[in-house]
């Protein structure tokens, strides 16, 4: 049963996704929409070609890379920062105290609009761009993080503590195992936050990355440029989300199978 | 010599947001011998739980105190172990962690406590099944887990708060002979909450009756009937009646 | 319990007023910060007066920036859920629309908002259709995940109670699943105020002429990053009190069915 369902479904995608393709690459043969509207031949073409000669300066692997390269920095820097400063702020009272105030004005402010800031502080290099991917995933990690360690129940801790747990020994064998869940959370939505961040960092200022692949598209006024870095763009945002989905099919089993 | 557990005056409070008070314990005094089986006894919700969690350290008394072997509760401890109604196991072990958490974080090795764990898990009946997580398993095999897990630490008192309510009717008539059979070979005092009659009387040495909000103590009966018992005995029909006479009369 | 709450309390002012006085004493009184990093908070506090009645160095009047980007998000963030709702409920409710749109938009749903960017400025322009739509994009995704969402949750045993006494499928979906799901599209008109807000951070910085987005993108060029901290602050402050709207508003139509 389960099956037979799984096997409609994928043949279904294979239908819409089809349909898809031939919806726009009939448009594109229209002349009206066909200026707005690239051949997704066309794009295909242009992104299997990239692999071979190079879009600007480098080849679309390249550009691929280093976009990867600078969310990965910025991303591990943020899971680092987040977790920690996320469970000062939510297991510790004081931690709670001295931290939430920062992180509740911080927190209103979008993290595209630190941009600015950023280029202002650390120039136009690598280093802002590191930033900006930081801050947008430090945030969503650190909400996740104290919702996680909030949602602990205080019947659990009680349980431990009846069970001889020592109140030092209830970070490690209580709060942290209860909160992973919510933390994968985090780190799932961050880690698509992280992407679109550094496209915007990229589109901001850049001379490589995905993200300059699309605007120097716009820039020249083409379209299939600029097409062919969304389908990139697309792919590896699936790629990313699957990735981390994966680690916690790993890390958390005891909860994806009750799933 | 004193006794293994004296609950003293104890009166428990509840103020809510809008400053309501609600009174679900009002001097409750009495006290629990050494290896005995005692059962507490109450028709309605009020009150059980809350002077098992005060006994256990969970929650704190608003007046009085309960004595453990003469000295005063304080905090919950693995001397006090305690069978939650809703279980209560943590998720994220496995049967065999579950059982064995008690001993890891007293800092016990490993082997050590993987056959002292396993010996509880035979006790309780759930060998096959030590490398399942929680979700895995039905209601009642996750309450011999928690069974498993309190005896685990070797507690000087075992507090079981309804631990079968959740369970069918079928489950919980095997889970109490388990308990009897437990209780036999690991000779332990135990105190155990229930609402029913007929698991009263078919667990206990002793029963503590209480009368329903703010609970006090009604009456204490001593069960003299042999064992194994039976549902259908007589002599178990006839104290049935006679305690739920006596609860009737009271309302 | 009381004291020991205000004395966190007192932690968390102490902390506020500890960090303005290093902040001020860092950057006015021993000027740590090279010009055009950091300015003192007394500083920021005077171009924030100040902005609020002139118009340099990029055109408007805070207020003025302010009301441009907002009536922006407002168009697309209406119209984005007006797009929204009816297409979500369509993708719950109908399998085949759910079996032939479903992968397509799942597809779409990876490719963060900013990227479309370059291609609404190739199509329209950089004014405020274009802003528009890239908001349009944000809150749609964001409307439809969610409200699919709600209906796919709806509780069976109430549709069957409902289809015992006889309610047709319309009527079903009006009076049990819509109703049911709006804790759900709360959560998804919240998410997408944020994201438009994001949205419109993002395309003021990239291509615009006006708004909060592009005050302190002009502010950057110009090395006044008072204007930059003014800027972002206001931008945060505009989210929160959006966000508390809607969170007014759900306390009102959302009643006893709280996720």
């Amino acid at each position: 049963m389960k099956k037979r369902e799984s096997l409609r479904k994928s043949v279904w995608t294979i239908i819409s996704l089809v349909t898809l393709f031939l919806i726009w690459y009939l448009g594109s043969r229209n002349e009206e929409l066909g200026r707005l509207m690239p051949d997704p031949v066309e794009v295909l073409k242009f992104i299997a070609a990239g692999f071979v000669a190079p879009i600007g300066k480098k080849l679309l692997w390249e550009h691929i890379l280093w976009s990867l390269s600078r969310v990965l920095i910025g991303y591990v820097l943020a899971c680092i920062v987040g977790i920690l400063l996320g469970f000062a702020a939510s297991w510790f009272k004081v931690g709670e105290a001295v931290i939430r105030p920062f992180y509740l004005l911080l927190r209103s402010i979008p993290s595209l609009a630190w941009i600015p800031l950023a280029i202002l502080w650390f120039g136009i290099g690598e280093k802002s761009k590191y930033f900006i991917i930081f801050i947008t995933a430090v945030m969503i990690i650190m909400t996740n993080v104290m919702d996680g360690v909030k949602a602990v129940s205080p019947e659990l801790l009680g349980v431990a503590r009846m069970l001889g747990t020592k109140e030092k020994q209830l970070f490690v064998r209580v709060v942290l195992p209860c909160a992973v869940p919510q933390i994968f959370n985090g780190l799932q939505v961050a880690v698509g936050s992280a992407w679109a961040a550094v496209l915007a960092a990229e589109m901001v200022r850049s001379s490589e990355g995905v993200g300059w692949i699309i605007l120097a598209g716009q820039s020249s006024m083409n379209m299939v440029q600029i097409f062919a870095g969304i389908v990139v763009i697309g792919m590896i945002g699936l790629l990313l989300a699957l990735l981390i989905r994966a680690a916690e099919r790993r890390l958390c089993a005891w909860n994806v199978r009750g799933k | 010599m004193s006794s293994m557990i004296e609950v003293k005056n104890v009166r428990k409070l509840f103020v809510n947001e809008e400053g309501e008070k609600n009174e679900v314990l009002k001097n409750v005094s009495f006290h629990v011998d050494k290896n005995e089986f005692v059962v507490i006894f109450g028709p309605g919700q009020c009150g059980k739980t809350t002077l098992l969690n005060i006994i256990a350290g969970l929650e704190e008394a608003t007046d009085g105190e309960v004595l453990k072997m003469g000295e005063t509760v304080s905090g919950p401890g693995p001397d006090r172990a305690v069978v939650f109604q809703d279980i209560l196991l943590f998720p994220w072990l496995t049967v065999m962690q579950n059982v064995e958490y008690s001993m890891k974080v007293r800092g016990m090795d490993s082997r050590m406590r993987r056959e002292e764990a396993g010996k509880y898990i035979d006790l309780v009946g759930l060998n096959g099944f030590e490398k399942a997580y929680p979700v895995q398993i039905s209601g009642g095999m996750k309450q011999r887990v928690g069974i498993a897990r309190a005896y685990c630490t070797k507690p000087d008192v075992m507090l079981m708060d309804e631990p079968f309510g959740a369970l069918d009717a079928q489950t919980r008539y095997l889970m109490q002979d388990e308990v009897i059979r437990i209780s036999s070979t690991e000779k332990r005092t135990v105190v155990f909450v229930t609402n029913n009659v007929e698991e009263a009387i078919y667990l206990a040495d002793r029963i503590i009756i209480m009368t329903d909000c703010p609970s006090t103590v009604l009456k204490d009966i001593k069960i003299d009937l042999p064992r194994p018992r039976s549902y259908v005995d007589p002599e178990f029909l006839s104290l049935r009646k006679e305690i739920s006479a006596m609860l009737n009369r009271k309302r | 319990m009381r004291k020991k709450e205000f004395k966190y309390y007192l932690i968390s002012i102490g902390t506020i007023i500890l960090f303005l006085v290093v902040w001020y004493l860092l950057s006015d009184v021993f000027q740590v910060f090279r010009k055009g990093m950091l300015p003192g908070p007394v500083k920021v506090a005077r171009s924030f007066v100040e902005k609020l009645s002139t118009k340099t160095p990029d055109g408007n009047t805070l207020f003025g920036h302010i009301g441009a980007s907002l009536k922006v998000v407002l168009i697309g963030y209406i119209i984005g859920v007006a797009a929204g709702i009816p297409s979500g409920v369509l993708m719950a409710w109908y399998q085949p629309v759910d079996d032939m749109v479903r992968p397509v938009f799942d597809f779409l749903r990876t490719i963060p908002g900013v990227a479309w960017i370059p291609v609404v400025t190739v199509w329209l322009g950089i004014g405020l259709k274009a802003k528009a739509a890239i908001i349009f994009v944000n809150v749609f995704v964001g409307t439809v995940v969610n409200i699919y969402s709600g209906i796919k949750q709806t509780n069976e045993v109430q549709i069957w109670v409902a289809q015992i006494f006889g309610a047709g499928r319309l009527e079903i979906l009006f009076k049990v699943a819509l109703p049911s799901s709006l804790p759900y599209l709360f959560t998804g008109l919240k998410v997408s105020l944020s994201m438009a807000w994001l949205g419109i951070v993002a395309a003021e910085l990239l291509a615009s002429q006006s708004g909060l987005g592009y005050m302190i993108q002009v502010a950057r060029s110009l090395g006044r990053p008072d204007l930059v901290i003014v800027g972002m602050l206001t931008i945060g402050l505009i989210g929160a009190f959006l966000t508390m709207a809607l969170e007014m508003a759900e306390r009102v139509f959302v009643k006893g069915n709280r996720k």
